[in-house]
């Protein structure tokens, strides 16, 4: 085996032919193989989007290809995928080992299958769409000068692709469930299809086995074509060990609406970077996210919102909590091209700073080529509000308790608005268990404003 | 001795010595008006009593039925049956009315009471206080008014059934008939076991529930004490006697 600086051409066209990959497929690695050839590593010197976490320090790339052999078996615990009762796939190390259909997606033609298998199944919208967010780069889409994505378009391993023909309203979820069991490089690859005026819920779950060394580069596309809605939660839970490039790219078309929700608790080291390009007039997305990062652990979070299109709206709405000595960014960025005229866009993050040591950053970024629009970004680092403490205590409970319900209070917010059938359980039970897990003697709580309770 | 008794106390915000010497008693069974013009430092004892950490107790005691309330946490007071209604309650995002509730009645009682019997206690007092049951999804205080905060306050007295109840300007906000409803509500819970603390500026929540004395605070100290006609006198002259008098 070799690591991943080594990958190349000739060993790709070996696996490709192996599998019976069908031509076209087989090409598109070959190109992406070469290109990957051509780029370095980022580098967070010279590369504006790396400049916050680097690359060399947070993350091992002379790993191995994890074998995509799908041992092991996903863990007990709750999954929102299992909770919201719908279609079930789950990919184990580089894997796909399980389809469960549901019989209400399985009627209205739904179509979930290994992603290989649809290169030839399901040619011509796999092929249409394989690859072309990714590789795109007109109008500030575009996602390939980043060696990392590069690595997952030559390499992916562990498919899946999904799709909602037009007009299907499908209410239960569809969730795929990334499970890392092996030590190594995992390349899971998604690719969804939500065909005009359809309804779809798509949950993005992951885990890993506790301690298992994983690097895991992600690429997910999703085409949400005129009309169509969205719902999509990437629930990240990961043990400790796994560092996580993730790229969530969404095509949003006329009309279309997505929610989006970006849930990240696990890990030593995760990127995440939910995208969408608004291509389609009125095309309107909300992007939420929460995060809880504890001792070691480092977040960066970038949300990109493109306005290509006019009168599409954005409203992007990030918050989170910062315990031991950990560290999260957040690089909100919202590019509106020349063109998009109308365009209404908002970017909002907020920290809690649990405990001391802890470290918040948050930096919108804004290119803005359009005049006739609406913009706005606000982010607030703080502690919790003693105001707030010292009510709950007032009525008898104790300050433990009391903390837990607020710092769940404060994600509260996020979850009801998003919704989900089994992922407020799901999540709210991550958080319960990463907050019993925390030192709460150790919570600072800020008590400047207590002097300002006769104005509230 | 008195079950509460407070002797001498004095109290400091931000440096600022406010309380400068207040001495007073009160029993379970009995209730008593505490009155005295604006910045007098009516909130700050009630502050004092429930643990509030803007203040610091400089010097003098406070005691609840014989235990030091100083050193006790603001929790620890509450279970003892110590209830403050405060004249601004806060807003907590994302915790639900009902969670709160809850999880207080179960940190009061020192068990876990029943959520069926905890549902139909709320509901009861509820109506009692016609508050409307779409409060119990809300988030506590978020976005009530005034007056529902006011409302709100008094159903986690009814709820909580404290020992000693300290009402910050609980009548403030609320219009003729909420006023109404609020100070029944509160006159029900009095009982042999229950103190009550009415802080006030007006006579018209004392015509619902009769205080057995009022005291009158002005510049940090207990500046006059008599029966419930001074509460009369006071509403109708104002504290200018008082203040030539000090
Ligand atoms: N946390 C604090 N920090 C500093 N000063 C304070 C604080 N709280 C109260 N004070 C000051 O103490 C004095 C008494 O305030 P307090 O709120 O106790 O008055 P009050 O009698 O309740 O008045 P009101 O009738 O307006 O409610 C005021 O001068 C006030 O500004
Ligand atoms: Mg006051």
């Amino acid at each position: 085996m070799t690591t991943l600086s080594r990958i190349d051409a000739a060993s790709l066209a070996s696996t490709s032919e192996a599998a019976g990959e069908p031509t076209w497929l087989a090409e598109r690695r070959q190109l992406a193989a070469r290109r990957f050839g051509d780029q370095a590593w980022p580098d967070s010197h010279t590369d504006e989007f790396w400049r916050s976490t680097p690359f060399d320090v947070r993350f091992d790339v002379e790993r191995e290809l994890a074998a995509a052999e799908g041992g092991g078996l996903p863990p007990e615990g709750v999954l929102a995928g299992v909770e919201g009762g719908g279609v079930q796939v789950t990919i184990v190390d580089g894997a796909l080992t399980s389809v469960v259909q549901h019989p209400a997606a399985e009627a209205a033609g739904v179509v979930v299958t290994d992603l290989r298998t649809a290169a030839t199944d399901h040619a011509a919208l796999v092929e249409a769409h394989l690859g072309r967010l990714t590789t795109t780069t007109e109008g500030g889409t575009g996602s390939d000068e980043d060696r990392t994505i590069t690595l997952n378009d030559a390499a992916w391993t562990g498919g899946v692709f999904l799709h909602v023909p037009a007009e299907v309203e499908l209410d239960v979820p569809i969730s795929v469930h990334v499970h890392v069991t092996a030590a190594g490089a995992h390349l899971p690859r998604v690719l969804a299809v939500v065909g005009h005026h359809a309804r779809a819920t798509l949950y993005l779950e992951h885990t890993s086995v506790d301690g298992v060394s994983a690097l895991v580069d992600e690429v997910a596309e999703l085409i949400v074509e005129d009309g169509a809605q969205l719902r999509l939660a990437t629930l990240q839970d990961w043990g400790s060990g796994v560092e996580h490039l993730a790229l969530q790219k969404a095509e949003v078309h006329r009309d279309a609406r997505v929610l989006a929700l970006a849930f990240t608790t696990g890990g030593t080291t995760v990127r995440l970077r939910p995208e969408f390009d608004l291509v389609g007039p009125g095309a309107e997305v909300r992007p939420l996210g929460i995060y809880m990062a504890s001792e070691g652990q480092w977040f960066d979070l970038q949300p990109y919102v493109r306005h290509i299109a006019p009168r599409a709206s954005s409203d992007v709405l990030f918050k989170g909590a910062l315990q031991g000595e950990s560290r999260t960014v957040f690089r909100g960025n919202v590019f509106v091209h020349r063109d998009a005229v109308g365009t209404a866009t908002d970017e909002n993050n907020r920290s809690l700073i649990l405990t001391d040591g802890a470290r918040a950053d948050a930096t919108p970024f804004l290119e803005i080529e359009c005049s006739d629009i609406t913009a706005g970004h606000g982010s607030a680092t703080g502690q919790i509000d003693a105001r707030h403490l010292y009510y709950l205590q007032a009525r008898g409970i104790d300050r433990d308790t009391a903390l837990r319900m607020i710092v769940t209070g404060y994600f509260t917010e996020i979850l009801d608005e998003a919704d989900l059938p089994g992922v407020s359980d799901r999540a709210l039970a991550v958080i319960e268990r990463r907050i019993a897990a925390a030192d709460l003697s150790a919570v600072q709580v800020n008590d400047l404003n207590l002097r300002e309770e006769g104005e509230a | 001795m008195a079950d509460l008794e407070i002797r001498d106390l004095t109290v400091e915000a931000d440096g600022n010595e406010i309380l400068r010497g207040v001495t007073l008693d009160l029993d379970r069974g009995r209730t008593i008006a505490l009155m005295g013009p604006n910045g007098s430092g009516k909130s700050t004892l009630a502050y004092a009593i429930a643990g509030h950490p803007a203040y610091e107790i400089t010097g003098g005691t406070m005691t609840w039925e014989g235990t030091e309330l100083n050193e006790l946490s603001p929790d620890e007071r509450a279970r003892l049956g110590v209830f403050l209604a405060m004249q601004y309650p806060t807003e907590i995002p994302g915790v639900s009315v009902t969670n709160f509730l809850r999880t207080s009645l179960n940190a009061v009682r020192g068990e876990d009471v029943p959520v069926r019997e905890f549902m139909t206690g709320l509901k009861e007092e509820m109506a009692a206080l016609e508050v409307d049951q779409s409060f119990l999804q809300r988030s506590v205080n978020e976005g009530f008014s005034g007056g529902e905060k006011k409302r709100f306050e008094i159903l986690q007295m009814a709820m909580l059934k404290p020992a000693l109840a300290v009402l910050d300007e609980t009548d403030s906000g609320l219009d003729v008939d909420a006023l109404r409803i609020v100070s029944e509500g509160v006159d029900r819970l009095r009982s042999p076991e229950l103190g009550v603390l009415i802080i006030t500026h007006y006579t018209r929540i004392l015509r619902y529930i009769r205080p057995d004395e009022v005291h009158v605070m002005f510049e940090g100290r207990i500046a006059a004490s008599g029966g419930p006609e001074l509460a009369d006198e006071l509403e109708a002259e104002g504290y200018e006697r008082l203040k030539s008098s000090v």
